[in-house]
């Protein structure tokens, strides 16, 4: 903040205070920690054991109850519940992906990119002649905006789904939704002399490729989006090179004029690089280096190149200055909205101490951040304001490491498991610290809110809900003897095909006149989603006996407010708890099997029956209008504001 | 050359120790005042201002002619000829007193450069310690050197060194623990040698490459003592951030200099007619 603002600010505030204004309301002040994935029952179950001191102050001064979540209880769909006040088919989040109905490709639900319009072309070149544009697909009306309107300043911090952000808060830093510079959640590099390093596979979230070390030196390339002024496809590409010591594991990085030293298993700082398109114009990244080994096989990993907040290449904050003010005030940062590389362990390209590092210095990033924002947010002259920070470290590596907490799970293993024993428990308490550190910072009138979004819960087996429509005789195949299917419905018969699943939770019935080979008439529609619900709440897992799904939900009953509905699928799988769709079938592929165990390092999860895995609401004192729900809670914080009537739903 | 920058090195940190704690920029507006003036006199008194003042009337009348005899075209090419003539002339005229200020210009430059070029080391932040041998060491299959680096409380050395055969390079990796100045040691076979680390966010000098003698390594980079000649060592660099003038953003070791020539000429043309100077 410069030095005078506060002052001028205050000068400003003056004249509103005299003649009425905003002076007569008391001066208000509210602080929402969303902290992803905390769970009610863990909270309850460490607050018990005493571990969570700052947690049990606050219970014993407000209010702990759980927080319902959203159907299903996804991150984007569940935020978007909060910040809208309203579902599903009110704000028309319905999952991590939705379909293009025309195509039927899958695509990000959050936000769509929009190609630049009239181009010019010249040889290999084009010049567009309009930039493109990337738009926020969440609808609905942000509680923020009203804050804003009834003169409340606001903060709002990495709130996920809001990317690009909505411009409406007096600061706004986007969150999970926010893209790396190649356009995707988070593609890590790989560069390894392994002959043949995991070939046959596709790697999700991540390339490998091939470096060799010749004269002590590897030369290779980052990668990043395609090259917006070429006609033909062709990514973008910054060489750089690596001087491997001759006999100690350590080596010197070069990357542009950006040189660093890294022994084996050190990570480097964030490192800026540059990709020209054309002379004139480039796109700046910043990334960070893992040395993993550099004999007898050199491995190298690098991470998603994210936007360099100083000049970040898309809108990642409001305003467009506030991401850089945010890094010269505690350092570059992970702009990409999930910051932890669950894709990298998943692929076993990380270890799980490997991970574990990589997330730990993401969470250090946040947390450092938010010492800064809530001081600005303390200094601030504007008697109401409202200041919301966003933690997802815990949900990102409960997902990872929550095999911790269930010996059942397929993949548990005491011994090696027992160096992982606590980090759950610590993620917990890393959250009671921040609780902690908020209320010796805060003044005694302010309203102090922390809130998750879902809760977890072990995922021990996967359900391939494409595989049992296949079965039912409701998806037919094209290759019954495909061996490996690549999804995106490449196997799918859509001229015999009733029903497919897509997204996490999502099941859709191939509709004529909706879907471009659709065969199912709309005045069946109804009585097919019934028909296949009834069915799916009989499946019963051959190998634990237990139903697969717990509960079904029919589009028209789970979702109460209308105007996005349509973009939903038919059908919520509300799965039942331990279990989960499988990553296949999310996909649009039909694999084989249709149950399997969770073998996995993604051992945690939440996209199952939305009851089963409520989140939590904390509160510093009682608030005057009760929150049972997600989507109630922005009713209630507006509420404390004294502002009542939110959300004003379609059919008001 | 390394008795002048002693002296000069000396000069520069006293004159400009009143403004290390300031933003850059107020010392960067007091250093183009002081050194627009400075020029402007040598100007004056090494240039032949008659002979300007002729000349450049000369060019006027050049001017006048164009817009008088805009109709024709044989007297505008003359017009052209004649202040291309005395254009040549004016900077024939100018050519002594840039030869006369052009060695101290150098000077103060280079000297300005390793105050404002770049910025100090903060405690936490990291920087890469670079030495580079001559021809006797190294090559691809060469010995690694048995050269060892010290580091002072203070500083810690994190990583290193790495040994690049192919550029005769050792590399280390420190960081900054806390403010102050310190030298780190190098040791050789032949004795130790040092090379200056400055913790401070000030506007102080500070010395990214400490080079072999040499006439143009001394000009270059004036900021420390040559290395001695006994050693096999020819350069010491440690990666000082690049400056930015005092503005986020704005980083480049040249960013000083860019408001320097500016402030340099504006001073310089308002205060040519006070101070009575024909340029």
């Amino acid at each position: 903040m410069k030095p005078w603002s506060g002052p001028l600010a205050l000068a400003l505030a003056l004249p509103l205070l005299a003649c009425g204004g905003h002076g007569d309301a008391p001066a208000q002040t509210m602080i929402v920690l969303g902290i992803d994935g905390m769970d009610h029952a863990l909270t309850q179950q460490y607050m018990e054991q005493g571990i969570l001191p700052n947690f049990s102050r606050l219970a014993r001064e407000g209010t702990f109850q759980p927080l319902g979540t959203s159907s299903p209880p996804l991150s984007p769909v569940a935020w978007s519940n909060f910040i809208t006040g309203m579902d599903s088919g009110g704000h028309g989040i319905f999952d991590f992906i939705h379909r293009e109905p025309d195509t039927m490709i899958p695509y990000l639900s959050t936000s769509k990119t929009e190609d630049a319009g009239t181009t010019v072309k010249l040889g290999k070149y084009q010049f567009p002649l309009s930039g493109g544009g990337i738009e926020l697909m969440r609808r609905g009306e942000a509680f923020w905006e009203v804050l804003e309107r009834e003169g409340v300043e606001s903060t709002i911090i990495r709130m996920p789904a809001n990317f690009p952000p909505t411009g409406a808060a007096t600061r706004e830093l986007s969150g999970m939704g926010t893209p790396d510079v190649v356009g995707t959640y988070g593609t890590f590099s790989f560069y390894t002399s392994v002959l043949f390093a995991f070939s046959g596979q596709s790697l999700n979230g991540g390339d490998v490729y091939e470096a060799w070390e010749e004269d002590g030196v590897v030369e290779a390339k980052l990668h990043g989006p395609d090259n917006p002024f070429l006609r033909e496809s062709e990514k973008v590409t910054t060489e750089f090179k690596v001087y491997i010591d001759p006999e100690e594991p350590i080596a010197k990085l070069e990357v542009g004029e950006e040189e660093r030293v890294l022994e084996v298993g050190e990570w480097s700082d964030w490192v800026p690089v540059e990709f020209e398109f054309i002379p004139t114009q480039s796109l700046a990244g910043t990334c960070r280096f893992y040395l993993r080994s550099v004999r007898p096989e050199f491995e190298l990993y690098v991470s998603p190149i994210n936007f360099d907040p100083m000049a970040p290449g898309m809108p990642i904050s409001h305003p467009e200055d506030y991401a850089a003010e945010l890094a010269a005030a505690t350092g570059t940062f992970y702009t990409q909205g999930m910051p932890e590389d669950t894709q990298a362990l998943r692929e076993r390209v990380l270890s799980r101490e490997e991970f574990m590092a990589q997330a730990k210095i993401a969470g250090e990033e946040i947390r450092r951040q938010y010492d800064y924002v809530l001081e600005q947010f303390q200094s601030s002259s504007s008697p109401r304001r409202f200041l919301f920070y966003y933690f997802g470290n815990l949900d990102q590596i409960s997902h990872m490491m929550f095999r911790v907490l269930d010996p059942e799970h397929p993949t548990y293993d005491p011994e090696v498991d027992s160096k992982f024993a606590s980090v759950i428990e610590d993620l917990y308490r890393n959250a009671d610290e921040v609780v902690g550190y908020t209320l010796d910072q805060m003044d005694e009138s302010t309203t102090l809110i922390v809130m998750s979004d879902h809760g977890f819960t072990s995922l021990r087996r996967q359900f391939s809900i494409n595989t049992w429509l296949k079965e039912a005789g409701y998806l037919a195949v094209r290759n019954p003897n495909m061996s490996s299917d690549p999804g995106l419905f490449v196997n799918v018969d859509w001229s015999r095909t009733r029903a497919y699943g897509v997204g996490l939770n999502g099941l859709y019935i191939n509709l004529k006149g909706r879907e471009p080979n659709g065969i199912v008439e709309p005045r069946d529609r109804l009585a097919l989603i019934r028909e296949i619900g009834d069915k799916l709440l009989e499946v019963i897992d051959p190998k634990t006996g237990v139903p697969a799904v717990g509960k079904v939900y029919p589009r028209e009953e789970s979702f109460q407010d209308r105007g996005e509905e349509e973009i939903g699928p038919d059908l919520v799988i509300g799965f039942a708890k331990g279990t989960g769709g499988s990553g296949q079938s999310i996909l649009g592929a039909v694999p084989k099997e249709m149950f399997s165990d969770n073998t996995e390092e993604w051992t945690g999860d939440h996209g199952m029956d939305h009851e089963t895995v409520p989140g939590i609401l904390l509160t510093n004192r009682p608030l005057k209008q009760a929150a049972p729900r997600l989507q109630d809670l922005a009713g209630a914080i507006l509420a404390e504001f004294g502002i009542e009537g939110f959300p004003v739903r379609k059919s008001d | 050359m390394s008795f002048l920058n002693n002296i000069l090195r000396r000069l520069f940190d006293a004159a400009l120790s009143p403004f290390s704690g300031l933003h850059p920029l107020v010392g960067i507006a007091v250093v183009s005042l002081v050194l627009g003036v400075a020029m402007l006199l040598v100007f004056k008194w090494t240039s032949k201002q008659e002979k300007m003042t002729a000349v450049k009337r000369q060019i006027h009348a050049g001017l006048f002619e164009i817009r008088l005899f805009n109709d024709n075209l044989r007297a505008i090419l003359r017009a052209i000829g004649t202040i291309l003539h005395h254009n040549l002339r004016y900077l024939g005229l100018t050519v002594v007193p840039l030869l006369w200020m052009i060695v101290p210009f150098v000077l103060i430059v280079a000297q300005l450069q390793f105050h404002y070029g770049y910025q100090g080391l903060e405690p936490g932040a990291q920087a890469l310690v670079e030495v580079e041998l001559d021809q006797s060491a190294g090559g691809l299959g060469g010995v690694r050197p048995a050269i060892t680096l010290e580091a002072p409380p203070g500083l810690l050395i994190e990583a290193g060194p790495i040994w690049v055969p192919s550029a005769r390079e050792l590399t280390w990796r420190i960081s900054a623990v806390e403010q102050g100045d310190y030298e780190l040691v190098l040791k050789t076979s032949d004795g130790e040698i040092t090379k200056s680390v400055r913790v401070s966010g000030q506007v102080v000098r500070r010395s990214p490459k400490r080079l072999a003698a040499g006439f143009f390594n001394q000009l270059l980079y004036p900021a420390e003592d040559p290395l001695p000649a006994s050693t096999p060592i020819r350069a010491i660099g440690l990666s000082y951030p690049a400056g930015n003038a005092g503005f986020e953003g704005w980083e480049s070791e040249l960013t000083w200099m860019i408001f320097f020539l500016v402030l340099s000429i504006i001073f310089a043309f308002a205060l040519r007619k006070p101070l009575k100077v024909t340029l």
